[in-house]
């Protein structure tokens, strides 16, 4: 065995060595980070197809709902009210298309786990439904985050007050989001937590 | 069923004016054959052919637009009200910090101006010394008129009845220049074209000729014509006719009944004549 052998079996040794303490370290960092919590997903709702303005026409895109590894997923929809219109008829609440009831109103909802509830603001005028405000409250323990609602609160029909987002308490954060994934739209982002 | 034709566009690109930059908002019409489309921060003038015989700016963007009987021309901006010559010179600047919020339409009669306020929700009576008179929409229940959509339109008969449109009761309301009730027409539904769909509709409105009420409607938007009773007499334009973003289509009528809609994604003005409709007694409100 020679000193250039040597010399060579040790180079690449230290090479081998090195790439492994390498990956080690960033393993190590990436689950840090995790472990800090300093990293976590989040959705671009100008990217989401469910809430992305002008895109008119299309279907709803289920997948936040259906592709999360949780039984029931960590993307919640949520109203905010200081945008909210507080419509008499909100499309994100009854399903319009469906037949007049007796009382004028859509006899079906959009929800189809019933989520939101609409409940009249202040004084009710008892002669004229029509002439109150509703706020419209989203329970969260039964919302999946299908995203109908969003789709039917977005601009031109509502005001866009609905978003979809991940309830980071309930996230996983795994590293790699089997919803992210299969997003259409390249909506979800790992971001630092804000 | 009246049926109406596209006959023509004011604005488009390369035509016979140059088209807005970033917005088309309001448009108004003379009884001899002018138009006025406001977007931008300019008013445009349009001979009855279509073609473009005058544009200037105004300091702020115009949202509602009025041609008073000497031929001037009223645009309701944030804050203000500017009246400008026929040939577009400025003539008067009317300022009111308490009243004028954000005015989206106006009408400028013999006796009375009214300004619709999409901010505090009414609409206010003026005088012409510009003296407050009164308001119209404070008696409901709402605090004002409900309109989720962002702007408050209405138009003024030959008798001085004012007719709002209050799209997030899905009905179109009457009122004397006082204030009072005279009653209203329209119930939400998505299916029938009589009714209003979706929120909130109809966003617009104006007159035509025999007390016509021409409406416009956003998701998905549509122009329709309804008799003063609140019988649908046609439906002008739908489906293909706007792009689906299409929202807050400010309309006017001539007395042809020719309908002006603008359609603010084109940045455009869009006619509509009747086809085989007899045209009644004149009278242009926008």
């Amino acid at each position: 065995m020679s000193k250039d052998d040597l010399s060579r079996r040790d180079v690449m040794g230290m090479a081998a060595r090195g790439a492994a303490l390498a990956g080690l370290g960033g393993v190590s960092t990436l689950l840090a980070v995790k472990a800090h919590g300093s990293d976590a997903w989040y959705i671009d709702t100008s990217k989401c197809v469910n809430s992305r303005l002008g895109a008119l026409g299309v279907d709803t895109c289920l997948r936040c709902a259906t592709e999360c590894v949780l039984p029931l997923s960590a993307v919640r929809a949520v109203n905010e009210f200081a945008d909210c219109g507080r419509c008499y008829i909100c499309p994100a609440y009854f399903d319009i298309h469906s037949a007049i009831d007796a009382d004028g109103l859509p006899s079906k909802k959009l929800c189809p786990r019933d989520a939101i509830e609409r409940r009249p603001i202040g004084w009710i005028d008892p002669d004229d439904p029509a002439n109150n405000f509703y706020e419209y409250l989203i329970d969260e323990s039964l919302c999946d985050g299908c995203g109908l609602c969003v789709m039917d609160c977005k601009e031109p029909a509502g005001l866009g007050s609905i978003k979809l987002e991940v309830r980071h308490d309930t996230c996983l954060a795994c590293n790699r989001c089997s919803i992210s994934i299969a997003c259409p739209d390249e909506a979800y982002e790992l971001r630092p937590t804000v | 069923m009246m049926k109406y034709r596209r006959i023509g566009e004011m604005g488009a690109p390369g035509a016979k004016g140059a088209r807005f930059e970033e917005s088309a908002r309001a448009v108004a019409c003379t009884s001899d054959g002018f138009w006025y489309l406001a977007g931008d921060q300019e008013i445009h003038a349009f001979d009855s052919e279509g073609k473009q015989v005058g544009a200037w700016p105004t300091s702020l963007p115009a949202w509602s637009l009025a041609v008073d009987r000497g031929g001037r021309i009223w645009a309701g901006e944030q804050g203000q009200v500017e009246v400008f010559s026929p040939e577009g010179h400025l003539q008067d600047t009317w300022q009111n910090e308490k009243l004028f919020g954000f005015l989206t339409a106006i009408a400028v009669g013999e006796r009375d101006i009214f300004v619709a306020d999409a901010r505090s929700r009414w609409i206010h009576r003026f005088d012409h010394n510009r003296g407050f008179v009164n308001h119209i929409g404070d008696h409901h229940r709402k605090g004002g008129f409900h309109i989720p959509n962002g702007v408050l339109d209405f138009a003024v008969d030959l008798d001085g009845t004012v007719v709002v449109a209050n799209p997030g009761m899905h009905r179109v309301e009457r009122y004397t220049p006082d204030g009072e009730s005279l009653g209203y027409f329209g119930r939400f539904g998505q299916h029938d074209p009589e009714s209003f769909p979706g929120c909130c509709n109809p966003t617009n409105l104006a007159l035509g000729p025999g007390g016509q009420v021409v409406v416009s409607e956003k998701a998905g938007p549509r122009v329709k014509v309804y008799d003063p009773h609140g019988k649908l007499m046609a439906v002008v334009a739908a489906g293909d006719d706007f792009d689906l973003g299409c929202k807050n289509m400010d309309l006017a009528v001539d007395t042809e009944g020719v309908i002006g809609v603008v359609d603010p994604i084109e940045r455009i003005l869009v006619l509509y004549e009747p086809v085989d409709a007899p045209v009644a007694t004149a009278g242009v409100t926008s």
